[in-house]
C-alpha cells in the first residue's frame, strides 16, 4: 500500500464502521456530498495519523466522536448560511425507501421530524435508536455525561412522538 | 420511560437506514492510502477555504472590507485633484533663482557671516592633470 502507515488496517476499519458513520453523518448533515467529504476526511486523517487509534478500546465510539466533531466544525463554518429546516427536510433522507406506502410515509415524516430536533438531540437519538448504544457509550462518543445523553434522548423521543402521533396511531390501528 | 414510549422508540429504531454507496469504498480508501485531502470541486474548494478563513470573525472581516472600499473610493475621488496641486507649484525661472541667490549673498554680507555659500567655496584640490597629481602624491 503506497503511503499507508504500517500497522493500520484501514480497509477493516472502513468495512466495520463506514455504514454506521455514513448513516450518522447523513442524519446530521442531510447532504450526501458533505457526508462523503466528512467520511473521507476522517479516513484520510486516520491513515495519516494511525497513532490516533493507539489505546482506543471502543473503536466505534471513537470514530463516531471523530465524525461528530468534523460535522460540528462544518456546521459552525457554515453558521450564518445554514440551510433552513424546510430545505434540510427536502434533502437526503437517512432512511432506505420502503415498498409499503404507510411505512414510506412514516419514514418521510420521521426524517422531517428529526430535522426539527436540535443537532445535539438528533445525534443522541440516532446513536440510541439506530446504533443501539447505551447512554454510557453515547456519553463517551459525544464527550458529554451519561445523564445529559439520557435527558437529550428523552427530549428527542417526546418531540418525535408529538410530531408523529397522528400517523403512528393510524398505522397502529391499521395493524391491529 | 413508559411502555408506550418504549414501543414507539422501538418502532422508530426498526426503520432501516440507507446503505453507504458501494462506489465510495474505493474512492475513500484510495484517498486515505494516498493521504490526499478530501476531493472537492474547484468552487467547493474555494468556498471551503473562504469559509475556513472568514467564519471565526465575519463582522471584523466585513468591517475591514468596508474600510478598504472607503479608502479606494476616497483615492479615486481625489485622484484628479492631485495634478492641479502640482501645477500650482511650477519650477521658478532661472532669473528668479539668480535673484534669490543674490539676495542670499547680500543677507550673508549684512549679517557678517563668515560662511560662504557652497557654490562659491574654493575646492581643496582643484582638478589638475593626472601627471601633476602623481607628482604631488610622490612628494
Amino acid at each position: 500500500m503506497v503511503g499507508m502507515p504500517a500497522g493500520l488496517d484501514i480497509e477493516r476499519l472502513y468495512d466495520e464502521h463506514a455504514q454506521a458513520l455514513y448513516a450518522f453523518l447523513l442524519n446530521l448533515t442531510r447532504d450526501e456530498a458533505d457526508t462523503r467529504d466528512l467520511l473521507q476526511e476522517v479516513f484520510v486523517k486516520l491513515a495519516r495519523s494511525p497513532k490516533l487509534l493507539a489505546g482506543v478500546r471502543e473503536e466505534r465510539a471513537f470514530l463516531i466522536r471523530l465524525v461528530h466533531n468534523a460535522a460540528i466544525d462544518l456546521m459552525r463554518r457554515r453558521g450564518t448560511r445554514e440551510r433552513t429546516r424546510d430545505n434540510l427536510a427536502a434533502c437526503s433522507s437517512p432512511f432506505a425507501p420502503a415498498a409499503d406506502p404507510d411505512e414510506e410515509l412514516l419514514r418521510n415524516q420521521l426524517a422531517a421530524a428529526l430535522v426539527e430536533l436540535p443537532p445535539e438531540q438528533r445525534a443522541v437519538a440516532h446513536l440510541k435508536l439506530w446504533e443501539g448504544m447505551t447512554f454510557e457509550r453515547i456519553a463517551d462518543a459525544l464527550d458529554i455525561s451519561a445523564n445529559t445523553a439520557a435527558s437529550r434522548y428523552r427530549y428527542a423521543i417526546d418531540k418525535l412522538r408529538d410530531r408523529l402521533r397522528p400517523l403512528y396511531e393510524e398505522i397502529k390501528k391499521a395493524e391491529s | 420511560m413508559s411502555d408506550e414510549l418504549e414501543q414507539f422508540a422501538q418502532r422508530l429504531g426498526r426503520q432501516p437506514l440507507k446503505p453507504v454507496p458501494p462506489a465510495w469504498r474505493a474512492e475513500i480508501l484510495g484517498a486515505a492510502r494516498a493521504g490526499q485531502p478530501p476531493r472537492r470541486s474547484r468552487l467547493a474548494n474555494v468556498r471551503h477555504h473562504l469559509a475556513a478563513l472568514l467564519w471565526p470573525h465575519p463582522v471584523a472581516w466585513a468591517g475591514l472590507a468596508t474600510v478598504w472600499i472607503f479608502i479606494l473610493a476616497l483615492n479615486v475621488s481625489t485622484r484628479e485633484a492631485t495634478p492641479m496641486v502640482a501645477k500650482q507649484f511650477e519650477r521658478p525661472s532661472p532669473e528668479m533663482i539668480g535673484e534669490l541667490k543674490k539676495q542670499q549673498r547680500m543677507f550673508a554680507e549684512l549679517v557678517g557671516s563668515a560662511e560662504v555659500p557652497d557654490a562659491d567655496r574654493p575646492k581643496v584640490l582643484p582638478p589638475k592633470p593626472r601627471s601633476e597629481r602623481m607628482r604631488l602624491v610622490a612628494a
